[in-house]
């Protein structure tokens, strides 16, 4: 048993977290008549997801609208701040009730 | 796409985040980050890059859809938050084991022994900058926790630095925090590491190596600088292995490479902190970071033209999927790094050529085949997407990509010649470089001032300590 190993208090090494705790928006009440938007970091076949998404969902939401990917830029290129902060204006320009967001594999 | 649902969810559109399921945890430990912690996410089955498409169609109708759904009409559970300690909480008392033990069950520590950082080491620390403490150089993505100069100081300690390093250690944090950098992303899953190149007269003040074995550790100031960069990015900015770092494999923390600048000078090129605007007296860091590298052995020949082949072939060689930093994902955030052993810079510049000649060649001759290009980087991202044509005639490429329809033209690496660093480093006594393999805009090259605090002559001659 070590007792030549002396007495620290030691201090804690992260600093204050900056995020506050921010509300979600409201959920939907139904997909049908609604516009969903498609974002994505074109990496792991999200476009091929998408579509699959898109028949699924029409399938239960006849009424459901989508805008593409190709309409919001690459969210993880080099311009990924740029188009992430550009999100919002281009959802109400497109008026977007909803928004699906990847690949995050 | 976290943070792309993020942005949505703060503009009142709801969101559904399509996450690999093993990618979960992850997923949970950046939501916090966000201010989101209950940000819904949508489970993707296993993982689409070796899926056929009727297996990905049958995950995504089977499991995905029905968590899409329910992430934009179910309620979210309601958000909570973990009580922290605050930034000057004592959190362990008693000796060098229980404080490890303490470190290491709290995730706090690299797994190697750490300083025990006290109030008395930290403010000893701190009598090496004239920033307040409570001074933040910005916030850090995935944890969004301020990079507060005490922050700085406390992992300084804990890293084994000596109180001197704080200036280097503060100009590397705000390169960290530099959106330019783009520390959010260290801890994908190419598991890239970053390297420090350091310039400017504070390389023999600290006593940096710059010489033979410079990226060997065994150099108190080398080593212990280099493992404060991992410690702060695992307690700051938050990159813990299984949580918010998804390293496949990962690489260690590397030490601090310093260049020799007194090769630099006699052979009359730039250092590589001029390469970025800086006086040669300004003291810098700069940051970059690469998924891999090579050391490529006995570069020989008696003049620069007769080592060219060899090091362009070499340069070629250790470049693949990161083409897509050039043409494709991060257009244009391509900068390979060298390692130059100061023969080698010494016999190219005999030859009479510069660095930015050198550069030149590198890119006029380290090239490959255009449709060897094109395939790998639909082989990449499984997509057709990838047309050197088609990007060129856009004007989002440079024409050189698409000088002609020959598909066995040669294409550079890089878009221009400037983008090729090269730091003039290593043994002195032998004629060999090393390529690093760049992550492109995922640690872009981002370099800072180093800024002494006032009477830092009078300071450094104060220590009494045998380097």
């Amino acid at each position: 048993m070590s007792t030549n190993d002396g007495y620290y208090e030691a201090l804690w090494p992260r600093s204050p977290r900056q995020s506050k705790i921010k509300p979600l928006a409201k959920r939907l009440d139904t997909l049908n008549g609604k516009t969903i938007a498609q974002v994505w970091d074109q990496v792991f076949r999200g476009d091929e997801v998408f579509e699959f998404l898109e028949e699924g969902i029409k399938a239960r939401y006849p009424d459901v609208k989508f805008v593409s990917w190709k309409e919001f830029g690459n969210t993880h290129g080099s311009d990924e701040r740029a188009v992430v902060a550009a999100l919002p204006e281009k959802f109400k320009e497109r008026k977007v009730d909803a928004v699906i967001s990847g690949m995050g594999c | 796409m976290l943070r792309a649902s993020a942005a949505g969810e703060g503009a009142g559109v709801p969101s559904a985040t399509l996450v690999g399921e093993g990618f979960m945890t992850l997923a949970a430990a950046a939501s916090k980050g966000l201010g989101m912690p209950n940000l819904p996410v949508a489970r993707v089955v296993g993982h689409p890059g070796v899926q056929s498409s009727e297996q990905l169609r049958r995950n995504v109708l089977d499991v995905t859809l029905q968590h899409v759904i329910d992430n934009l009409l179910k309620p979210p559970k309601s958000a909570t938050t973990d009580s922290e300690p605050a930034a000057r909480d004592i959190v362990v008392k008693g000796g060098f084991d229980e404080i490890n033990d303490y470190f290491y069950r709290h995730e706090l520590s690299d797994g190697l022994p750490i300083v025990p950082p006290t109030i008395a080491k930290v403010e000893e620390f701190l009598r090496y900058t004239d920033r307040d403490p409570e001074e933040s150089l910005g916030s850090l993505l995935p944890d969004s926790r301020a990079a507060t100069i005490w922050s700085i100081a406390v992992n300084g300690v804990m890293a084994g630095c000596r109180p001197e390093y704080v200036p280097v250690l503060v100009a590397l944090i705000e390169a960290m925090a530099d959106h330019s950098y783009g520390v959010e992303h260290s801890g994908n899953t190419p598991g890239g590491e970053t390297l420090i190149v350091l310039n400017g007269p504070i390389i023999k003040q600290l006593g940096f190596n710059y010489t033979q074995g410079v990226m060997r550790d065994g150099f108190i100031a080398n080593t212990s600088v280099g493992r404060f960069w991992r410690l702060y990015l695992r307690n700051v900015a938050g990159f813990l292995p299984h949580k918010n770092d998804k390293a496949t494999f990962g690489n260690t923390w590397r030490v601090v490479v310093a260049e020799n600048e007194d090769v630099v000078k006699k052979i009359g090129w730039t250092s590589s902190s001029a390469d970025f605007g800086f006086y040669p007296d300004d003291s810098t860091v700069m940051i970059s970071r690469h998924t891999g590298g090579n050391h490529i052995s006995s570069v020989s020949g008696a003049t620069a033209q007769d080592m060219m082949p060899y090091v362009c072939d070499a340069m070629v060689r250790q470049y693949s999927w990161q083409l897509m930093f050039s043409t494709g994902q991060g257009l244009d955030t391509l900068r390979p790094q060298i390692l130059m052993s100061p023969l080698i810079a010494e016999t190219i510049a005999a030859s009479g050529w510069s660095k930015r000649d050198f550069q030149k060649q590198l890119w006029q001759h380290a090239r490959v085949p255009a449709h060897q290009w094109e395939r790998i980087q639909r082989d990449w991202t499984q997509k057709p997407l990838w047309d050197l044509k088609a990007a060129a005639a856009a004007g989002d490429i440079p024409k050189v990509y698409h000088e002609s329809d020959d598909p066995n033209r040669l294409v550079p690496l890089v878009w221009r010649p400037e983008d090729y660093l090269v730091c003039v480093t290593g043994d002195l006594s032998r004629n060999s470089i090393y390529i690093f393999a760049h992550n492109g805009v995922l640690g872009f090259p981002t370099c800072k001032k180093i800024n002494a605090p006032r009477d830092w002559d009078a300071k450094l001659a104060s220590i009494k300590r045998l380097n």
